[in-house]
């Protein structure tokens, strides 16, 4: 195919999901942040740690907003967030004094581990870049950065998914764990 | 007549406005643009056939027990079994049970020197332009003089795939099955070949 023909597209968007989707999309996607973020601000808040981080917000799309997606299962979600984490911390910590290196090293080495290891979550690329420029409250986690908040507030996210994406007749998650 | 060929069979042509219509019965989002699960609905279609063709044997679709001819049977003879079992062929075998040949209207034809392929218009008018049809050339043969030799066979573990191939490489329209030892079980014609590609249409189905 010729190569400027390849971007004029051409293919089809899938259809528009019903009412039901959007609704419990909803209802997952709100108990999930709000989960997390209360651990965050009423608990480890006080404790200088965090459990609240952006990529949330991203994981949030796929595992309540489209659960079939092999992106969105717990193999993806936990081994990408996981991996992305370890990743971006090694990424500052060798890299660091040149930052626009290590934002490009995190992000790039962390979605080629996540397609080796069958673990890609597109969130997982964020985790790895906030390790870099996610500032001084960040930067002095070092390596606990993996667990809290990142595993834990997978966790957590995780199981909020498996209760309500469970409730209605019409969805189950996950496909697979593994 | 051309037999169908393996990769004749292709998949039914689906549109990505049917991919469209089928998600649309799925709750939920799904994450895959309607011309990439084209793509691999018809790579899979393909597999699936290959498979179903592979799997189907000649043991599967062959008619048995067998009608076998006697090869010193005359002509006369074997003509009035042919026609009260309304087939136009059988597999010919001498005393033991061995097959040696196979006799069809086409030896039939060959020896009444019109040819092997010859139309009902060429027969008619020969006919009725010569005295006798030369259907008289057919007394005090016997079947072992006509048959096509050796016969060409198939064993039951032939899948439909080769076997089509056969009949449309050497021409043929019935294939005995043997066993290892010789010993005929069945036969394969055109017609069980069509049927098994109606079971194949019935196995695809979702």
């Amino acid at each position: 195919m010729n190569y400027l023909h390849k971007m004029k597209g051409g293919g089809q968007s899938p259809p528009k999901v019903g009412w039901a989707e959007v609704f419990w999309s909803w209802i997952g996607s709100f108990s999930g942040l709000a989960a997390v973020a209360l651990i965050h601000y009423n608990i480890l808040d006080e404790m200088g740690l965090m459990l609240i981080i952006g990529s949330f917000g991203a994981s949030a799309v796929l595992i309540y907003g489209a659960i079939r997606s092999p992106l969105a299962q717990p193999r993806n979600l936990l081994g990408g967030h996981i991996l992305s984490a370890i990743v971006g911390v090694t990424a500052f910590q060798w890299l660091g004094g040149q930052p626009w290196l290590a934002a490009a090293v995190a992000v790039s080495i962390s979605i080629a581990m996540m397609h080796l290891t069958m673990t890609l979550h597109p969130p997982g690329g964020a985790t790895a870049l906030i390790a870099v420029i996610g500032g001084e409250s960040v930067h002095q986690l070092g390596y606990l950065y993996v667990v809290i908040p990142t595993a834990l507030g997978a966790i957590v996210m995780l199981i909020v998914a498996l209760i309500i994406n469970n409730i209605p007749k019409s969805r189950k998650y996950p496909e697979f764990w593994f | 007549m051309q037999a169908p060929r393996t990769e004749e069979l292709s998949p039914l042509d689906i549109s990505e406005n049917d991919v469209i219509e089928a998600m649309k019965h799925i709750t939920g989002y799904i994450d895959i643009t309607p011309g990439d699960f084209k793509e691999i609905y018809q790579a899979a279609y393909t597999l699936a056939i290959k498979r179903l063709v592979n799997t189907l044997k000649a043991v599967h679709i062959m008619s048995s027990p067998l009608f076998v001819l006697e090869q010193d049977m005359t002509l006369v003879q074997a003509v009035a079994l042919l026609s009260a079992k309304k087939i136009s062929g059988a597999p010919v075998a001498e005393g033991e049970g061995k097959l040696v040949g196979v006799v069809s209207e086409k030896d039939f034809l060959k020896e009444m020197g019109f040819g092997a392929t010859p139309s009902f218009m060429q027969i008619a008018n020969h006919c009725l332009s010569h005295k006798g049809c030369m259907i008289g050339k057919l007394h005090n043969k016997t079947i072992g003089d006509i048959m096509t030799r050796p016969p060409i066979t198939g064993t039951p573990e032939m899948s439909i795939g080769t076997i089509s191939t056969l009949f449309s490489q050497r021409r043929i329209n019935r294939l005995p099955i043997v066993e290892a030892d010789g010993r005929p079980v069945g036969i394969v014609t055109r017609t069980d070949l069509a049927h098994s590609l109606t079971v194949l249409a019935e196995r695809s189905k979702p």
